[in-house]
């Protein structure tokens, strides 16, 4: 038995928490989930717990989890020449005939490479004999194809039930991963070729059963559709220590840079009714203090007004706290005036993104910024501790105006609500999907030069903070999310170089480096295209997606 | 607010996997297991209520402890049903040796 006391956070690595499921191995399926984050980030999300729970409904498989471990754990595993297990009974990851990862974010595909190493599993997907690893939530899955053997396009709740099923019925990697290819979401990179020639890229099976487009799947029935009332409760706190209840997925506003409208396409909604139905249980199976309403924008949810006053009601004698991000700052002066004040809540979140209206309408925010100020006064007496809010710069279309009019927004912001601002300022990056993937990202010399714009146009006032997203790391984002299949030995080197560089994934010269020595221009993959692109095999369902195939 | 408040003291251990639990864990801890049993609870004042309870020493990481808990109630309840709900609802490693007073 390991000394946890030796490491920071020994709760990260004991696996006790409230409603955890332990099982036997015997005569049953292992996969264990893997988060290519810290146990912290990864307890705060949502899709892992979802397919927690539902994996382990089925009596046949037992899942498990992991997490990229500590320094300090890291080191103790190096240094004993032990291999990374999972966290419910403690079993490395190498026995385990499934591994599933994550893959909501660039930075984090090192980490992935890096828990295979850490488990004594072979990198790449033909060195591994029998274990199958598994990959979700990527929106384009070309720079992993190489190290992993099945993606799942779309939502994976659509394709448990007939992954499972596969997982009976064929025991070895070879037929587990043609009956999979057959099915609708699954990706199999080792069954297509993908090819640029003459600066195009031509998809081709290899293995004929496989599908071409591959289709991105996913719930049709959010009302109905699994939720993880069983709450895995940790004893420590979480990043988000908040119970998150969906009530709606997708959203119906097309705001042009966004990605996840795309990745979450069509929006759904929970009833409301079956909303509170799953929070009176969650309360009732883990004693949790606080819950949140999760949606990409819960202005839309048309039954809000409804829940909360019925939330309201029931929380105020326990003294559960309720949240409720993503609110467009025109309702806080509509419908949703007399409410908010009922919530316990501390902050206000506006993703403005930018301080001009006709910018913002060519963006396709849909915010009224009269009305924010409007609602100033009103805002002032909520309790608020601070207003946060995000901008957005980088957009081929702005001008100097537009980029010192984020000051002279913020000033006049400050004045009329006396409320600290947090101001989160990002870098456009045109990611796959979004409307805008066939932007060209700009270049990192005009990108610092607009910020240097913005930020002598700030105010400078002590309840105003500013933080600015890194340029190298925005522009490190994009490569990664649009790269093709040959990027993957750039990977491959960071992850290297993250053996004794555990910051490597973040640094630009790193990547840089690695990037030169493949032969990889980048700029190759950040320039303005039209159709083709490393993920065009991909067909998301959105109605822009079909109609550019149709041209 | 002049809500009636009805105080238990208990004896409480921590062992097995629970000692790695630091003391501001075990407040949460407690906390859920409370809301969990359904007991009628007593809150503390102010913007951000909690379930009140105090402690007689903070436990060090680690190793295996017993300190004495106050709990806590807005009704009268018996230290039986308190034993006998919060039990339940305790992990692994968490163990009500005796009730005070
Ligand atoms: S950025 Fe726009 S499209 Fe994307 S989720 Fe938010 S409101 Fe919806």
């Amino acid at each position: 038995m390991i000394d946890f006391k030796l490491f920071q956070h020994p709760q990260r690595y004991i696996g006790n928490e409230w409603n955890v499921i332990k099982k036997s191995h015997n005569k049953r399926i292992p996969i264990c989930l893997c988060y290519p984050d810290s146990y912290e980030i990864g307890m705060s999300n949502l899709g892992l717990r979802i397919i927690y729970s539902l994996l382990n409904d089925s009596d046949d498989i037992v899942c498990e989890r992991a997490f990229f471990p500590g320094e300090d754990f890291n080191n103790f595993l190096l240094n004993n020449n032990q291999k990374l297990f999972s966290l419910e009974t403690k079993t490395p990851l190498a026995n385990f005939e499934v591994l599933g990862f994550n893959f909501n974010y660039e930075l984090n595909f090192v980490n992935f490479l890096y828990i295979l190493s850490l488990a004594k599993i072979p990198l790449f997907s033909r060195a591994r004999k029998d274990l199958i690893v598994l990959g979700g939530g990527i929106a384009n899955p070309e720079s992993l194809a190489d190290f992993v053997d099945v993606f799942y396009i779309g939502e994976f709740e659509a394709g448990t039930a007939s992954f499972i099923e596969v997982l009976r019925k064929y025991k070895d990697k070879k037929s587990r991963l043609e009956a999979l290819c057959e099915i609708e979401g699954f990706y199999v990179p080792a069954f297509y070729s993908a090819e640029l020639k003459n600066d195009k890229y031509e998809f081709n099976k290899i293995y004929s059963y496989a599908k071409l487009p591959v289709k991105r799947t996913y719930v049709s029935n959010l009302d109905k559709s699994h939720y993880p009332l069983k709450w895995l409760t940790p004893h420590t706190a979480i990043v988000h220590d908040r119970v998150p209840i969906e009530i709606a997925r997708g959203c119906p506003n097309r705001c042009t840079f966004c990605q996840a409208r795309a990745m979450y396409y069509p929006y759904r909604e929970k009833k409301a009714e079956t909303v509170c139905r799953i929070i009176r249980e969650i309360y009732k199976n883990s004693g949790y203090e606080n819950f949140s309403l999760l949606s990409l924008s819960s202005s839309d949810y048309s039954q809000i007004e409804e829940l909360i006053d019925i939330l309201f009601a029931e929380f105020k004698q326990k003294r559960i706290g309720l949240a409720l991000p993503s609110l467009r700052a025109d309702d806080i002066l509509g419908k949703l005036y007399s409410k908010l004040h009922l919530l316990r809540k501390t902050s206000l979140t506006v993703a403005i993104e930018s301080a001009n209206d006709s910018l913002r309408n060519h963006i396709g925010k849909k915010i009224d910024i009269k009305k924010l100020f409007e609602t100033a006064r009103l805002i002032r007496t909520f309790n608020l501790k601070h207003i946060k809010l995000y901008f957005m710069i980088g957009f081929k279309e702005e001008t100097e105006e537009d980029l010192r009019a984020i000051g002279l927004f913020l000033e006049k912001l400050n004045q009329e609500t006396h409320l600290s601002l947090n101001v989160s300022i990002n870098v456009f990056v045109p990611k796959p999907f979004s409307l805008r993937e066939d932007a060209t990202m700009a270049e990192k010399d005009t990108l610092l030069d607009k910020i240097n714009i913005v930020k002598n146009g700030l105010p400078k006032r002590r309840s105003i903070n500013i933080s600015i997203s890194p340029v190298e790391k925005s522009i490190l984002e994009a490569i990664i999310s649009r790269a093709d299949r040959k990027f993957s030995s750039v990977i491959l080197d960071v992850s290297k170089a993250s053996c004794n560089n555990r910051n490597a994934a973040g640094n630009w010269l790193i990547w840089q480096e690695a990037m030169s020595k493949n032969h990889i221009d980048c700029a190759a993959y950040l320039k303005a295209e039209t159709i083709n692109f490393p993920w065009s095999f991909i067909n998301t369902g959105l109605p822009e997606c079909n109609l550019k195939k149709h041209e | 607010m002049n809500e009636q408040r009805f105080l238990i003291k208990a004896v409480i251990k921590k062992s097995d996997e629970m000692i790695y639990f630091s003391q501001i864990d075990l407040g949460l801890v407690l906390e859920r297991a409370l809301r969990r049993a359904e007991l009628p609870l007593y809150f503390t004042q102010g913007f951000r209520p909690r379930v009140k309870l105090s402690f007689s020493r903070a436990l060090k990481l680690g190793v295996e402890g017993e300190e004495e808990v106050t709990f806590y109630f807005s009704k009268n309840i018996t230290p039986q049903e308190l034993q006998e709900k919060l039990k339940k609802q305790l992990p692994h490693g968490l163990t009500i040796l005796k009730i005070i007073e």
